[in-house]
């Protein structure tokens, strides 16, 4: 799932200080599932931001923001018009017209589309951060995929060193590991110790019998495959 | 027959205990304070490996000091880690320098620069030490990366570090097994302090045919060895040493003690040679070699 922080309320209050009037629009997908930006979240926003004198005129929540509708569906409605479309109301839906802004609370991806739809400004109410899952254990998130074009999950066990490993390293541990612990654990500008991805790696492969995997040199990362600005055409193959 | 372009391989080929040494280029950029490294080292090591940026704090670059040194006389081992160029660099810098007359590259992953001064930089790790070790290779042999022929390839040869002390030590010898496989001739080892370590390495890497030289470093305060033992992974430093340091009257001749007996521990693992660290202390290497009694 898309991993996002809240920003801070003060950010996000500056951001909305030129629009006399803001609808927000939560999201039903990870945003809902995290506690970031579904529901009862744009809910919580709106009081807040209205107890900091924002004028919040509707809310309203998509029920993915990452896939709205296509340009042409909405072709001749008005923004109000074209946010009914896509969103379900929770409150002021009748008050859409009074809106000069967005407020959005999916992830970057949610707002790119919903700013795609609309012509008034769409703000995010998000830091996105990452895919990755929610950390059961612990009290941060793990970030599991950067989306490198190029997937190597079949022989490092399920765990992604392009990643985890905070140098990408495509062949085993570097010296740096530190008590199974990756060596930017030590650093003063990292918040959290990190595992040594690579030797999660190897515990991982050691007991399912494939160690092995590891002796295979590596060939190195083809980042062509991982270019920003990536388009992927339907149905064509290169 | 293999070619052999440096004196440092030469020495290691031979059956003489082969010595290296290290010197840290200065932070700005005063020459004499490569030089008089230089000088310190000259008599005492065959060649002297300059370091790249450890832990990613600015220094003076590689190639500097190793083109100061060798107009000096004393043969250069030029580190390349991954840290800081991506394979385009890495290629460029490696033909620039064997253009220089550099010989012998240390091919390493790096430090993180979250470990350095300036933690805000973009890590770039492009290429790993097994695939730089690789492409330092393909280089040698007359080829680029990207398959283009060379007329005037690189004469270098191409090593690689280790660290003994990790745990779990398997996947470390792994990852040597594939360096070797990707053309490593020499291998350099982080410091080792403890003979445990260096039974663990005979013992650990008896079935690879590259000579091996552990790495060696002064143990220079009490101070120093807690740093140590706190921040660089995999050193052990046995009990009766940190006695000796902290009983110590005179550190300095106490650190070359040390120095001089693990230098011979080293000979007496039967490692073909040592890789000497000085850190602060190339003053004394001639010193400690020579207490050691390997000569």
């Amino acid at each position: 799932m898309i991993i996002t922080r809240q920003k801070p309320m003060e950010e996000i209050v500056e951001m909305l200080s030129p629009y006399r009037g803001v609808a927000l629009v939560g999201c039903g997908g990870c945003v809902a599932f995290y506690q970031t930006g579904g529901a009862k979240q744009t809910k919580e926003m709106a009081e807040k931001l209205r107890e900091a004198g924002v004028s919040v005129v509707a809310l309203g929540i998509a029920n993915r923001q990452c896939y709205l509708c296509e340009e042409r569906e909405v072709a001749g409605l008005s923004d109000a018009e074209r946010i009914r479309k896509v969103a379900r109301e929770l409150e002021g839906f009748s008050e859409l017209e009074n809106a000069e802004a967005v407020l959005s609370l999916a992830c970057g991806v949610g707002v790119q589309n919903l700013a795609n739809i609309l012509d008034i400004p769409v703000l995010p109410a998000q830091n996105t951060l990452f895919m990755g899952r929610r950390r059961v254990e612990g009290d941060f998130d793990l970030e599991q995929c950067v989306g490198c074009g190029d997937c190597i999950l079949a022989f490092t066990g399920g765990i992604c060193p392009v990643t985890r490993c905070a140098k990408s390293l495509m062949n085993g541990p570097c010296g740096g590991v530190f008590n199974g612990m990756c060596e930017v654990s030590k650093s003063r500008v990292v918040e959290h110790a990190v595992p040594c991805a690579w030797i999660e790696i190897y515990n991982k492969l050691k007991k399912q019998g494939r160690v092995d995997e590891l002796r295979r040199i590596r060939p190195p990362k083809d980042f062509t495959k991982a270019a920003n600005m990536r388009k992927v055409a339907w149905g064509v193959q290169k | 027959m293999k070619e052999v372009y440096s004196n440092f391989m030469r020495s290691l080929l031979s059956s003489e205990f082969t010595i290296s040494g290290e010197i840290d280029p200065p932070k700005d950029a005063n020459r004499t304070a490569v030089e008089e490294q230089v000088r310190h080292l000259k008599e005492h090591v065959v060649a002297a490996n300059v370091t790249d940026n450890p832990i990613g704090d600015v220094i003076m670059n590689t190639l500097a000091p190793c083109v100061i040194m060798q107009e000096l006389g004393l043969e250069a081992i030029y580190q390349a880690t991954c840290r800081d160029r991506n394979r385009i660099a890495l290629q460029s810098d490696i033909i620039g320098a064997a253009a220089l007359g550099i010989k012998n590259v240390l091919a390493l992953t790096g430090d993180h620069p979250k470990m350095g001064n300036h933690p805000q930089a973009k890590p770039v790790f492009d290429l790993d030490s097994v695939l730089l070790t690789q492409v330092l290779r393909r280089l040698r042999e007359g080829e680029n990366m990207a398959g283009e022929k060379l007329e005037h390839p690189p004469k270098i040869h191409i090593g690689v570090g280790l660290s003994p002390g990790v745990e779990p030590l398997e996947p470390e010898i792994i990852k040597l097994e594939k360096k070797i496989e990707a053309g490593a001739e020499f291998v350099q080892t982080q410091c080792i302090y403890d003979e445990k370590v260096l039974e663990r390495l005979k013992e650990a890497t008896s079935h690879l045919d590259v000579p091996i030289l552990p790495g060696i470093a002064p143990l220079r305060s009490v101070g120093m060895a807690k740093f140590m033992l706190a921040n660089v992974p995999g050193i052990s430093i046995p009990e009766e040493m940190m006695k000796k340091l902290e009983s110590s009257s005179n550190l300095t001749e106490t650190a070359i003690d040390i120095a001089a007996e693990l230098i011979s521990a080293v000979k007496d693992y039967g490692f073909p040679g040592v890789h000497i660290m000085p850190v602060g202390m190339d003053k004394y290497v001639g010193e400690m070699i020579a207490r050691s009694g390997v000569r």
